[in-house]
């Protein structure tokens, strides 16, 4: 397994860009260089991909964030900077040694799932391996094996327009996954799709992911897909990485005001878990009762139904149960509601008591 | 403005061409006319209907039974109303102007999509080569490709370049992006990019485009005919040239049934090449397979054009060894070929069939085609040509003479003196002499029907006779052509309106309409010419014979008037028949006028 690393990438559009770096260095902006006509798509990224992660990288459009992709395998040439994987610097690397690292180490699904329309499905899922000069009965079985992975067994033989959008992408996914290659770079791979089946080709990506840990680097512009999907996320914004860390991180301490305003919309309880909210024991003797508990990584919208059926804080515990922390009540609602601060005292006790 | 001197310096630019890239020229030359010849060998060498018959199992294959069946009424009409062969070699001609085509527009298409600074310069280039008007380059073409097939096929390929060329390049610039780099993604390289998915992707344009190519191939025909390309242009160049609405029409039908037939065959054709176009059909088939859409697999197709073309190949070879006409002692050609030109004047066609006859008729084999005047001198001159028999000497033709004269020899006249003149109908009283012609205008609609502005008469008549007479304020010569001279005098003699046209003696206008010719009494029109044969520098060294007795030719003019009616009474197309008629009914003349040495 390796990792994929991303040292200081900056990808310059326009005349004189080695020109455009160095002032990007110097402190320039981006629409400094806009007046000169050129633009600089991303600036100064970088950040490390762990083997067996999903890294997912957020933005709207016009971020960089695509552009940002294309540099991790080659298809667009970094302005400056380095792309490291497998231990080898692939900005270095001559277009034909670069494109055997493409056919064999890296693989990619699109926004518009790029089916060939004159090859079948199964020619489609084989397409990777026919680059490789793999032999066509094996590659035939091996698109597929990577079919059947996909949920798309016995369609083989259809072609392409013949299919829905989700099993397209399906298609686009086998097609990825035929080659083997350890590092998948999806370009919004599901934002094509209507709601449903999105959230189902979710489910199935985080499936496939527990069998076949791959590295995976996504891009979406959906900050729900983002938390769902992502171990951790790069926010873009302007060609920049504003900021970087898990979803919780980013929930909980927002880098800047522009971060916060995207993190308005996405549902907390779904994202947040019993490990961000819970608190020291307010009693040495907690957790010892009968009463249910939860696990660090139940969801605080799963919280929230235990707690309303235990009358006391709820304990958090590991999976030998032993005692991690424990819930109020009052604090999930307090975030929930998006504030940090405890109860303050009422002035009038018996309402307070009642 | 100062006069830039752009024409002067083509001119030099031509004869430098001329001077130092005749190799070059001679080169393609024979590549073209070897791949012509070979193709049109190959397309008249089967019986009409059998080729008919592959051609409509090739349609019955791509289309279906009805295109099939229409494929095959389509060209047994054309056999029927004798135009096979023109078919035959304006096919040829397509088909060869096609693949040269195919083969530069598609790698130039190609490459314009891959290179934008390429794209950049070719597309003013294309513009220019598609509406630079034909004639103009076609008659340079003449000079450096010789009169013939050739220059009719480097016409074609100029005209119909430009739209392989761009719809190559807008088919492969069509294909969706995110396609080429998913294969870029999956690290194709960029030569395999192009093959398996621009190209394959980009086949039905590119296929519309092939298919254009072939349309105006087909178009440019015609103006192939004017140089010497024969086939359907040559026919109906011919047609015109004589005024013959009906093989006009013929000629002009069949090209559309050419026309129709190749445009539907690869139009069907590209959905059978491309991927995608073939599973449209498959699914297409699958739906409502009926009778009238059947089509059959392409191994039985195959298998049914392989035996049409067996057959065709075996009558082929039963069918074409029994056309020697001369023998013994009049054999004197011994089946060497002599190729004549002529302008469909009408003494040029009766004088020029008369000798293919006679030739003929001494063992020779005698090519005859119908030129432009230009071209017809540029290839005599180049040596394409063998011999024309009718330039007007000295006056008429004085410009092509002084031209070229240094490359042709002057076997003499064989006919004069000629007149020019200006003619009325004699239903037109009181106008007997070109002084009667002023203050009349008004009857004229000041207007003198003239021909061809290049015609040496036309200069003589605006530059001296007008003037002389001073009618140059009041008359205005309208330009045009003979034909439409003729058909011009034929609508008004019928209606018996006024009307003065440019004519000349001898002419069959004058047995077939009352005419008068118009007095010159300040004799402004010159002395007559002598109708002169002329040939290649050098014809006369290599046939001996044949020069010696076009030297010694001479008509008078009963027996060319004669002809000439008999030509005009047996009908347009059947000159030669008329020729035997006439020499049968004047027997003895064919043995004086070729008289074989004994």
């Amino acid at each position: 397994m390796s990792t994929l690393q991303a040292e200081q990438l900056y990808k310059v559009f326009g005349r004189r860009p080695d020109d455009a770096v160095r002032r990007l260095e110097g402190g320039a902006d981006r629409d400094e260089l806009r007046a000169d006509g050129t633009t600089a798509a991303v600036i100064d990224a970088s950040f490390t991909v762990e083997p067996g992660e999903i890294f997912v990288v957020m933005g709207l459009s016009g971020s960089g964030k695509s552009t940002l992709l294309r540099m991790l395998n080659g298809l667009l040439e970094p302005t400056s900077g380095r792309v490291l994987y497998d231990g080898q610097d692939l900005t270095g690397l001559s277009p034909r040694e670069l494109r055997a690292v493409r056919s064999t180490k890296i693989s990619m699904v699109f926004q518009h799932f790029a089916l060939f329309p004159h090859r079948s499905v199964l020619e489609n899922a084989a397409y990777g391996l026919e680059v490789q000069g793999v032999p066509r009965a094996e590659r035939e079985k091996r698109a597929a094996e990577a079919l059947e992975l996909t949920g798309l067994a016995g369609w083989g033989d259809s072609w392409p327009d013949e299919l829905s959008g989700g099993m397209q992408q399906r298609v686009g996914l086998a097609r990825a996954l035929a080659t083997d290659a350890d590092l998948l770079l999806m370009d919004e791979s599901f934002s094509a799709l209507d709601p449903l089946i999105r959230r189902d080709m979710q489910d199935q990506l985080l499936e496939l992911q527990k069998r076949l840990k791959k590295t995976i680097v996504f891009i979406t512009h959906d900050l729900n897909e983002a938390m769902r999907l992502g171990d951790s996320i790069a926010v873009m914004r302007d060609g920049r990485i504003v900021q970087l860390g898990s979803a919780e991180d980013i929930l909980l301490t927002p880098a800047n005001d522009y971060v916060a305003s995207f993190i308005q919309d996405v549902d907390r309880s779904r994202v947040l878990t019993a490990l961000s909210v819970m608190t020291e024991p307010h009693r040495p003797d907690a957790g010892s009762c009968d009463c249910e508990s939860v696990s660090a990584d139940t969801s605080v919208a799963d919280l929230c139904a235990v707690a309303a059926r235990v009358p006391h804080p709820v304990a958090v515990k590991d999976s030998d149960g032993s005692l991690l922390g424990v819930v109020p009540q009052e604090r999930l609602i307090a975030f929930l509601g998006d504030d940090q601060r405890g109860p303050v005292a009422c002035s009038m006790q018996e309402v307070a008591r009642a | 403005m100062p006069r830039l001197p752009l024409g002067e310096w083509v001119d030099s630019a031509v004869t430098f061409l001329q001077n130092h890239l005749s190799w070059l020229f001679d080169a393609i030359t024979k590549v073209v006319n070897g791949m012509y010849d070979g193709i049109d060998a190959v397309l008249s060498a089967p019986h009409p209907l059998l080729f008919a018959g592959i051609l409509a199992v090739v349609a019955w294959w791509l289309r279906g039974l009805v295109a099939g069946v229409l494929a095959f009424g389509g060209f047994a009409l054309i056999d029927s109303i004798e135009l096979w062969d023109e078919a035959m070699s304006t096919l040829s001609l397509v088909l060869v102007a096609t693949v040269v085509t195919l083969v530069l527009a598609v790698p130039l298409g190609i490459w314009s999509s891959r290179s934008k600074t390429v794209s950049a310069i070719s597309r003013p280039v294309l513009d220019f080569m598609q509406t630079m008007p034909a004639m103009v380059y076609l008659i340079p073409g003449i000079i450096f490709f010789g009169v013939g097939v050739v220059p009719g096929i480097i016409a074609t390929i100029v005209f119909s370049l430009p739209p392989g060329v761009r719809m190559t390049e807008l088919g492969i610039r069509q294909v969706d992006p995110e396609l080429v780099e998913a294969a870029e993604a999956f690290g194709t390289t960029p030569r395999n990019t192009l093959l398996r998915v621009q190209l394959p992707l980009a086949l039905p344009t590119i296929m519309a485009g092939v298919n254009q190519v072939i349309m105006l191939g087909l178009s440019m025909v015609v103006i192939a005919g004017m140089v010497g390309g024969g086939g359907l242009g040559g026919a109906v160049y011919r047609a015109i040239g004589n005024v013959d609405i009906g093989l006009g029409f013929e000629a002009g039908v069949s090209i559309v049934i050419l026309a129709m037939y190749l445009d539907r065959m690869t139009g069907a054709l590209g959905r059978q090449v491309s991927p995608v176009g073939r599973r449209a059909l498959a699914r297409a088939r699958t739906s409502g397979a009926k009778l009238w859409n059947h089509r059959p697999q392409p191994a039985v197709a195959v298998v049914g054009v392989v035996v049409l073309a067996l057959v065709a190949g075996g009558m082929g070879m039963f069918g074409s060894s029994s056309t020697a006409t001369a023998s013994g002692a009049d054999n004197v050609g011994k089946g060497k070929k002599v190729s004549v030109g002529y302008i469909p004047w009408d003494e040029g066609i009766a004088s020029t069939f008369l000798w293919k006859e006679l030739l003929e008729r001494r063992g020779y084999k005698v090519d005859t085609k119908q030129y432009e005047a230009g071209a017809l001198y540029t290839g005599m001159a180049g040596g394409q040509i063998d011999f024309e028999t009718d330039s007007w000497l000295p006056v008429t033709h004085a410009t092509y003479w002084q031209k070229y004269h240094d490359k042709l020899e002057d076997l003499g006249s064989w006919y004069g003196p000629t007149s020019l003149e200006l003619s009325v109908p004699s239903y037109m009283k009181g106008i007997d002499s070109l002084e009667d012609l002023k203050g009349k205008s008004g009857q004229f609609k000041g207007r003198i029907i003239g021909i061809e502005p290049s015609a040496g008469m036309m200069g003589l008549l605006k530059d001296k006779v007008l003037k002389e007479y001073g009618l140059d304020g009041e008359y205005k010569v309208v330009d045009g052509s003979t034909p439409s001279m003729l058909a011009e005098l034929k609508r008004a003699y019928a209606k018996k309106e006024p009307i003065a046209v440019t004519l000349w003696s001898p002419h069959w206008a004058y047995s077939t309409y009352d005419l008068k010719k118009l007095k010159d009494p300040k004799g402004t029109w010159g002395k007559g010419d002598g109708v002169h044969t002329l040939a290649r520098k050098g014809f006369s060294g290599d046939n001996p014979k044949v020069g010696e007795w076009l030297k010694n030719f001479k008509m008078t003019e009963q027996q060319l008037t004669g002809l000439e009616a008999k030509i005009q009474s047996t009908g347009k197309g059947k000159e030669q028949q008329a020729v035997r008629a006439w020499l049968d009914d004047n027997p003895g003349l064919a043995d004086k006028w070729t008289p074989v040495g004994k």
